[in-house]
């Protein structure tokens, strides 16, 4: 009998649990089989904004870094690139001083903590997609004082920092915003390194989390004031609402005193500050939030009104809700700005340059260019290139328009990445590259211009 | 699984004919420990939808996270229970097949406790861990119903 009953079992048993895996694999593929849009739909005041929806799996789509090699990026016709320096170390942001110098931080993030299973995938993920280099916490500094793209000088001009992203000279006092606090350093024009101890101005939100490392910095016209844009501490709110205490928000910094306020809030992470030049106004780039959709949340530039809220946790693009922080806030949600202009999902805009200059070709004059970092979570890959945002009458008039690509190969692999942009004194583009640990320079194309390095 | 239950029905048949002494099986300390991590995390989920603070919530996905861990150990174990000639408790397929739906759905689960913020337990995530526990229950209620039956029957 009992011989009887064992030779039926396991044709049943076997054929459960096939019925079982199907299901199970069925569910799993529901959150793979998804794919993103038109970006071109969702750039510009009016972004079409699908429903929300939630994974079973979110999806991970990264660009595995390559390098360049003999590569350079793609410019349209009319304009060059070049590499102003190479072999740098995880290149984020950029700034250039009065006489010419141009500042690379080398920075990249501090360690993430480990809360839950999943911030052990996600350091995988990042350190496949080329973004757990070493954090090399300096400032390098390149000369080239004759403006041709060939350096003269390359030096370390500040080291032992904490993660620096943001830099802004007023007058003699150079300050630099590490992940935790903004500090000043003296600076003599012309100095090609220092070497004096730093003072602190403020702290800024930084550890133990530190989701969101960067702090963006802006001085005022006047010097008066300091702009930090510091970003939330999670996606949405997943490590508690009291670690967001005074982030996803930019501050005004009283230079004098080291005072500060809270100058517009609910931005999930303001990556870039600039002035718009014909009005006087703050602009902002800002990265959205992940996890609801491949064209869910568009990454936006915007104008930063004061006391302004712009939405995040709670809601996004005015008053789409988001079901995933509560308790919600409908006091807070009724206020919500949405932003000006939106660059499409994902693209994770990490540099932006109001270009001033007259270096660049005339349709580059008025208007902004936003450098896109490029996806992670979304198929198919958005982003990877720098685009410009035409301005009119202080406030975009168009789309935008790709200038510098070729940060992804045929693959699909990354080249490099661009994060920092900014205008060098002659009026070309400089864009950091924390891929492929270069600082590349646009500027017009000329006919008697010297052969692109390596090429 | 597949394999593992598959194999038992082979080697059991073929290895008791021989005749060795029958000792406890391994695999079923780890499925209690899986079962006990699971149960768990249907409770920390409980006190997440009363108070959502989020430790309550990584408390509960690092207890599916060790449940499944917990259960890879114990099909293994399995293998080797009835490898080694172990005594499995009969009827096995009612006990395998019911520990497998619960296996599945905390799988799912950990994917949906895995998501940024309350969306991660409430209300599916907080759903498949009662059901979790549900099948546990039934299962284990289903085993001691029909191993009576065996034992008078028998």
């Amino acid at each position: 009998m009992m011989h009887g009953l064992t030779n039926a079992r396991p044709r049943k048993l076997a054929r459960g649990l096939v019925v079982l895996s199907v299901a199970a694999t069925s569910l799993a593929l529901v959150g793979c089989d998804d794919h993103g849009g038109d970006p071109t739909k969702q750039i510009g005041a009016n972004p079409v904004l699908p429903s929300l929806q939630q994974y079973l799996v979110p999806p991970i789509r990264i660009a595995k870094a390559v390098g360049w090699g003999d590569e350079t990026p793609t410019v349209p016709q009319g304009l060059q690139v070049q590499a102003l320096a190479t072999g740098l170390e995880h290149p984020r942001s950029l700034y250039v001083l009065p006489n010419g110098d141009v500042l690379v931080i080398e920075s990249n993030g501090p360690k993430a903590p480990i809360f839950r299973p999943k911030d052990i995938i996600t350091g995988w993920v990042q350190w496949f997609a080329g973004a757990k280099a070493k954090d090399a916490n300096r400032i390098t500094l390149i000369r080239n004082g004759n403006g041709d793209g060939v350096p003269e000088l390359r030096t370390v001009f500040l080291d032992h920092l904490n993660s620096p992203f943001g830099v802004a000279l007023v007058g003699h006092d150079l300050y630099v915003a590490n992940t935790d606090a903004i500090v000043r350093y003296p600076y003599q024009d012309g100095q090609t390194s220092i070497t004096a101890p730093g003072t602190k101005l403020t702290d800024l939100p930084g550890g133990p989390i530190d989701h969101h490392w960067t702090k963006a910095l802006l001085a005022s016209p006047d010097g008066s004031k300091l702009y930090v844009g510091v970003g939330s501490n999670s996606n949405i709110g997943e490590n508690g609402i009291g670690a967001e205490y005074e982030r996803a928000a930019i501050w005004e910094v009283d230079r004098a005193s080291g005072a500060h306020r809270i100058f517009a809030s609910g931005m999930r992470n303001p990556t870039g500050l600039q002035w718009e030049p014909e009005t006087g106004k703050l602009w902002a780039i800002a990265n959205e939030r992940d996890e609801i959709g491949p064209d869910l949340v568009p990454d936006y530039l915007t104008s930063v009104q004061d006391g302004g809220f712009y939405g995040w946790p709670y809601s996004y693009y005015g008053q789409h809700l988001d079901p995933r922080i509560v308790p919600q806030r409908p006091d807070l949600v009724a206020t919500a700005i949405a932003p000006d202009y939106a660059l499409s999902s994902h693209v994770a805009p990490l540099g932006v340059a109001m270009y001033t200059g007259t270096e660049l070709p005339a349709n580059y004059r008025g208007g902004a260019f936003v450098s896109e970092h490029g996806s992670w979570n979304r198929t198919p890959l958005n982003g990877y290139k720098v685009v410009f945002v035409p301005f009119s009458g202080g406030k975009p008039s168009g789309p935008a328009q790709d200038v510098v690509t070729g940060f992804l190969d045929a693959n699909n692999h990354a080249r490099g990445r661009p994060v920092g942009l900014a205008m060098d004194r002659s009026g070309a583009l400089l864009i950091a590259d924390d891929v492929g640990n270069t600082v590349w320079r646009v500027s017009s194309a000329r006919p008697d211009s010297p052969p692109k390095p390596g090429s | 699984m597949n394999h593992a239950v598959i194999a038992e029905t082979t080697f059991n048949t073929s290895l008791t004919s021989i005749g060795r002494p029958p000792r406890g099986p391994i695999h079923k300390v780890l499925v209690s420990f899986s079962a006990a991590y699971f149960t768990g995390a249907f409770v920390t989920d409980l006190a997440y939808w009363h108070v959502p603070d989020v430790l309550w919530e990584r408390f509960s996905i690092w207890l599916i996270t060790a449940g499944l861990i917990m259960a890879g150990l114990a099909a293994i174990a399995f293998v080797f229970d009835v490898a080694s000639d172990r005594l499995i408790d009969e009827p096995a397929w009612p006990r395998a097949v019911g520990y497998a739906i619960a296996v599945l759905l905390s799988l799912a689960n950990a994917f949906v406790h895995s998501r940024d913020g309350y969306t991660a337990v409430v209300p599916l995530g907080l759903t498949l861990s009662a059901l979790v526990v549900i099948v546990l229950l039934l299962t284990a209620w289903v085993g001691m119903a029909l191993a009576n039956r065996h034992r008078v029957g028998g």
